[in-house]
């Protein structure tokens, strides 16, 4: 009667230790009574096993604790507005506030300023016939066009459609505009090695 | 405009060419007229089921060659950009490079003054032994070490056939062609042919000119101008009234190998056009040719 008492009591003992109850299931037969626990089963008796859990909360919680400081720390830093890129463009340099390289201003004669002065005007008006001429000639152009349209619709309905559909392969377009000197033709040109000294930024 | 016409009248020749290219053409004959401003066509429009329209329709196209050099100053472009170069000068600072060529002369007359003490100076080393002004110098001297090719060559510009004339201006192609009984100078044209638009036409007319490997880039689907004409009133039929010619804009991208010298095109500038086409024609053709 003892050994069924002691083999519920170790069934019931065995349960509440469900990962080591294929250990136990070995030995039950020899155990009597779980505070006599044998060698095999130290490791995974209860009070055994409640040491070293102890230090895994302590060590997750500091490691926690560390990284939320981390955290905080880098949102902090991170609520700060980037630095602002500086355009080069609008700063001046030193160097041309720099008051040795100031030129001496040469003194101009009363005939040369009204030159100067009339010459402008002469090239003012000069621009502005060459501005009406390019005006003229483009709407000319456009009259034209427009006029062609007209007759080609009164032609056929479906090649005035055609006409107007827009070429997708126009563009992009590229041409090499005029330069002072025509191309030499078989000219090698010199390598340009250079070194590209251009600040690059990031935020 | 009744001159020219009595001129191209008494020019022309009464000839009748009939000429069918299709199965169920017609032939039609033309002939000059001294009413109107005519010129013949080539063939006449197939009677098709959808013939509505009693014109017949011809694409041309007007390839240009963009100006390669820049045109020369006129006198007043000239003496601004040396007064605008002069006024530039005068609000400048002192670059690098002048402010060297300063302090070297500075150095160099009190070098030969007689109370010269090298001590004093302050030690550059090598730097003093090369002055601003030898820089200079060396730069003159690869400068002229490089030939540019000539602007302007006067053996070209002369010969209408070549693509190396007038480099400051741009140039028409001009192509010579039969039209009715007559060779004619006009842009070259082609006529329309079912089931294709009038680009297609155009760039079939391009490529159709004998000897010639032009690769262009159309401007886009729109005709840029139309030049129409009516056929001499005995000539005219239900199906043909007269013809409609529109004109299609491009730019030359490549010229391919050079053509030979009897090739029926000529290379000119807007201004020489009234030599080489009728007064009529150009009048609508100058409008969408931009010269400037």
């Amino acid at each position: 009667m003892s050994v069924t008492l002691s083999r519920c009591l170790c069934r019931v003992f065995s349960r509440q230790t469900a990962p080591s109850s294929f250990l136990l299931g070995e030995h039950h037969h020899t155990v009597q009574s779980p505070w006599f626990a044998p060698v095999m089963t130290l490791k995974t008796s209860a009070p055994l096993r409640a040491e070293p859990k102890k230090k895994k909360k302590v060590d997750p919680r500091r490691e926690q604790m560390l990284r939320e400081r981390m955290r905080k720390k880098l949102k902090k830093l991170e609520k700060v507005p980037p630095e602002l890129i500086p355009i080069e463009d609008l700063i001046t340099p030193a160097k041309c506030l720099d008051e040795t390289r100031e030129r001496s201003a040469p003194r101009l004669s009363f005939e040369e300023s009204e030159g100067r002065a009339l010459l402008l005007k002469e090239w003012c008006r000069y621009k502005q016939e060459q501005h009406f001429a390019e005006v003229e000639a483009v709407e000319l152009a456009l009259e034209a066009q427009r006029e062609a349209l007209e007759e080609l619709k009164l032609e056929s309905e479906e090649l005035y459609q055609a006409a107007l559909k827009p070429d997708p392969l126009l563009f992009p377009f590229t041409h090499k505009g005029p330069a002072y000197t025509p191309p030499k033709t078989k000219y090698e040109a010199p390598d340009g090695k250079y070194n590209n000294i251009t600040k690059v930024y990031t935020q | 405009m009744a001159a020219p016409c009595r001129r191209m009248a008494a020019r022309s020749l009464f000839h009748f060419l009939s000429f069918s290219r299709t199965a169920g053409g017609n032939s039609g004959f033309r002939q000059f007229s001294s009413t109107s401003v005519h010129r013949a066509t080539l063939q006449t429009k197939s009677v098709t089921e959808k013939a509505s329209s009693p014109w017949t329709l011809m694409a041309a196209v007007c390839l240009q060659r963009l100006p390669v050099i820049s045109a020369d100053c006129g006198p007043i472009e000239r003496k601004f950009r040396d007064m605008m170069l002069q006024l530039e000068l005068e609000k400048s600072l002192l670059s690098d490079h002048e402010l060297r060529l300063l302090e070297d002369a500075e150095r160099m007359s009190r070098k030969q003054a007689d109370d010269y003490d090298s001590d004093e100076e302050d030690e550059r080393g090598d730097q003093e032994i090369v002055l601003a002004q030898d820089l200079e110098d060396s730069w003159e001297q690869k400068l002229k070490s490089f030939q540019p090719a000539l602007r302007v060559t006067a053996d070209a510009d002369k010969d209408l056939t070549s693509l190396e004339r007038c480099l400051a201006d741009s140039l028409l192609l001009v192509a010579e062609q039969q039209v009715g009984g007559e060779k004619l100078w006009l842009l070259p044209q082609t006529q329309w042919q079912e089931g294709e638009t009038l680009r297609q036409t155009a760039e079939r007319a391009l490529a159709s000119l004998p000897a010639a490997g032009f690769k262009a880039t159309f401007l886009g689907n729109a005709p840029c101008g139309v030049y129409k004409y009516k056929l001499p009133k005995a000539a005219r039929t239900e199906s043909s009234v007269g013809t409609k010619v529109f004109f299609f804009k491009a730019i030359l991208s490549d010229s391919g190998p050079p053509a030979a010298p009897n090739a029926p095109f000529l290379w000119v500038k807007k201004n020489e056009l009234q030599r080489y086409l009728k007064p009529a024609y150009v009048m609508k053709v100058d409008r969408f040719i931009l010269d400037l």
